[in-house]
């Protein structure tokens, strides 16, 4: 049986885009050809085919097919299996260097927003809504209420829009996106608190340009969503945490009382609260926050001295 | 030609006008008084590359502007947005938005108004004037006006006093943290404690000057 009956045209392979490949006109088609090589048994089978009394086109066909799936099977076997994925080598963990270990140790510090970077009691945002107003416990719960309904959204929704506008106009960008959000945030508050939310007077709207807020705008490099969210969580818990700390201790100072509960049948200090009292009772709080978070600081720097101490690098 | 009675209202007026500026500057000073802006504060006393009037500038000049736009807001856009605004959206939801756009349209004019400047003074300060506007300074003046009923004169006077105020505060706090950072000062209290404390102490001297 001459090959060159055996011989098929090749799929044409799709190119991406739905294009097909050019060829010039004249140009010989490029072609697969399968060449079954005929075994006894396939020859065989032709002859029973022949003997059955079939045509011979449909004994040639039934034998081509025969010793293609032959010839497939064949090579199947001779195919080596797959190699196995290599298996990546397990690496050692590599040996951080000191100025390594020193930059995770800062970048640590940095991202702590609870208590070593604090909103307030380090970075010293959001005082006048914290001095002026958080002078008892539910005055900070409400305040608490209005930051965790403000600061993450208003950070999310700036950058996004920062996103849009190329980074321009940072300052008012994050401003209106405050006041934006504070619309659906003063009514959930109006529901919650009632028109006790009065007794904060311009504090609360005040709050949509409280650095603590908004203080991002004054950074060049522009953060995506999903940090902006994270660390606008971190943000406002320590911020949160913050203002019940304060708003507690002045109303224990200012009327012996804690979220209403008598603690002491007297005032111990009723300067705290006014604002120049939340002033110094910040000042001293910050300086005591500042000490604990410093030894901290100084702890873990030692420690990593220490673990370089006998090393060159 | 001026008859006495005009003289006597103008005087009055000016009279008014100054009052508050100094009620403003002293006694109702934004800063020791009502702790706004402070956060800002202590970030510019700290930070050397801002010029204390590179960003007080700006401010009293927002501020100026500012308080006749506050107060048409508080006088007239209010009352057509109470009852324009169905029941379950209070006027209040949109206090903000409102005084900030007054404050972004006085920063504009002033934007302006800084171009008849000489060079070294319009760049720093145009630098500043979007930092200048969105501050609780200038917000909380406009709000604490609106919230007094105060009339055009009142809010104008009050308005250019807060700004001058704040100049004032800046330039104490900035004296008080150079001589802060002595070492006599404990560790723990430099930075931000000291010039907490620090603020209350004027604010408490404050308070005795007014006699509260």
């Amino acid at each position: 049986m001459p090959n060159e009956q055996n011989r098929r045209p090749s799929k044409v392979t799709p190119q991406p885009g739905g294009r097909s490949p050019r060829r010039k006109p004249g140009q010989e088609q490029s072609q697969t050809v399968i060449i079954p090589q005929l075994s006894p048994e396939v020859l065989e089978k032709a002859r029973r085919a022949a003997a059955e009394g079939k045509t011979p086109q449909q004994v040639e066909q039934e034998t081509v097919a025969a010793a293609e799936q032959a010839a497939r099977e064949r090579a199947a076997q001779q195919t080596p299996p797959a190699a196995k994925p290599a298996q990546p080598a397990q690496k050692k963990p590599a040996r951080k260097t000191r100025q390594e270990a020193e930059e995770e140790l800062y970048q640590s510090i940095h991202d702590d927003h609870l208590w070593l970077n604090n909103p307030v009691m380090v970075r010293g945002l959001g005082l006048a809504p914290i001095v002026a107003t958080a002078i008892n416990g539910s005055y900070a719960m409400m305040l608490c209420a209005a930051a965790v309904l403000l600061l993450t959204a208003t950070r999310v929704l700036a950058v996004a829009v920062c996103h849009l506008t190329g980074n321009r106009f940072r300052a008012l960008v994050y401003a209106f996106s405050a006041a934006l959000v504070y619309i659906p945030a003063y009514l959930i508050l109006y529901q919650w608190f009632g028109s006790d939310l009065a007794l904060l007077g311009v504090y609360l709207p005040m709050m949509v340009v409280e650095p603590v807020i908004i203080k991002r705008m004054e950074a060049t490099e522009l953060e995506s969503v999903g940090e902006a969210f994270r660390r606008g969580i971190n943000n406002t818990v320590g911020l949160c945490i913050a203002i019940l700390l304060v708003g507690a201790l002045r109303e224990l100072l200012g009327s012996g009382t804690v979220f209403g509960r008598t603690v002491f049948s007297f005032a111990p200090l009723p300067l705290a609260s006014q604002p120049a009292g939340g002033f110094l009772l910040l000042g001293f709080l910050a300086a005591v926050w500042t000490a604990v978070g410093g030894a901290y600081v100084h702890y873990k720097q030692e420690e990593v001295r220490h673990l370089y101490v006998n090393r060159k690098h | 030609m001026l008859t006495a009675s005009t003289e006597l209202t103008v005087l009055q007026g000016v009279a008014e006008f100054v009052f508050y500026a100094v009620l403003a500057v002293f006694a109702e000073n934004v800063v020791f008084s009502r702790s706004m802006g402070v956060s800002r504060l202590i970030k510019l006393v700290n930070d050397p590359e801002i010029h204390t009037w590179q960003y007080c500038t700006p401010v009293i000049f927002v501020q100026l502007c500012s308080a006749p736009l506050g107060w048409l807001a508080a006088t007239y856009l209010q009352p057509v947005l109470r009852q324009a605004l169905p029941d379950w959206m209070p006027v209040a939801a949109l206090r903000p938005l409102i005084y900030l756009t007054m404050a972004a349209v006085a920063m504009a004019v002033v934007w302006l108004f800084l171009g008849l400047m000489p060079s070294a003074w319009r760049v720093p300060c145009r630098e500043q004037l979007p930092m200048a506007t969105c501050t609780c300074s200038v917000l909380g003046t406009m709000l604490l006006c609106a919230n007094q009923n105060y009339t055009l004169l009142q809010s104008t006077g009050f308005g250019l006093g807060s700004g001058l105020g704040y100049l004032f505060a800046v330039l104490v706090v900035d004296e008080g943290r150079r001589r802060l950072g002595s070492k006599d000062v404990p560790a723990i209290f430099r930075g931000l404690p000291s010039s907490l404390i620090y603020i209350g102490v004027l604010s408490l001297a404050l308070y005795a000057l007014v006699g509260r």
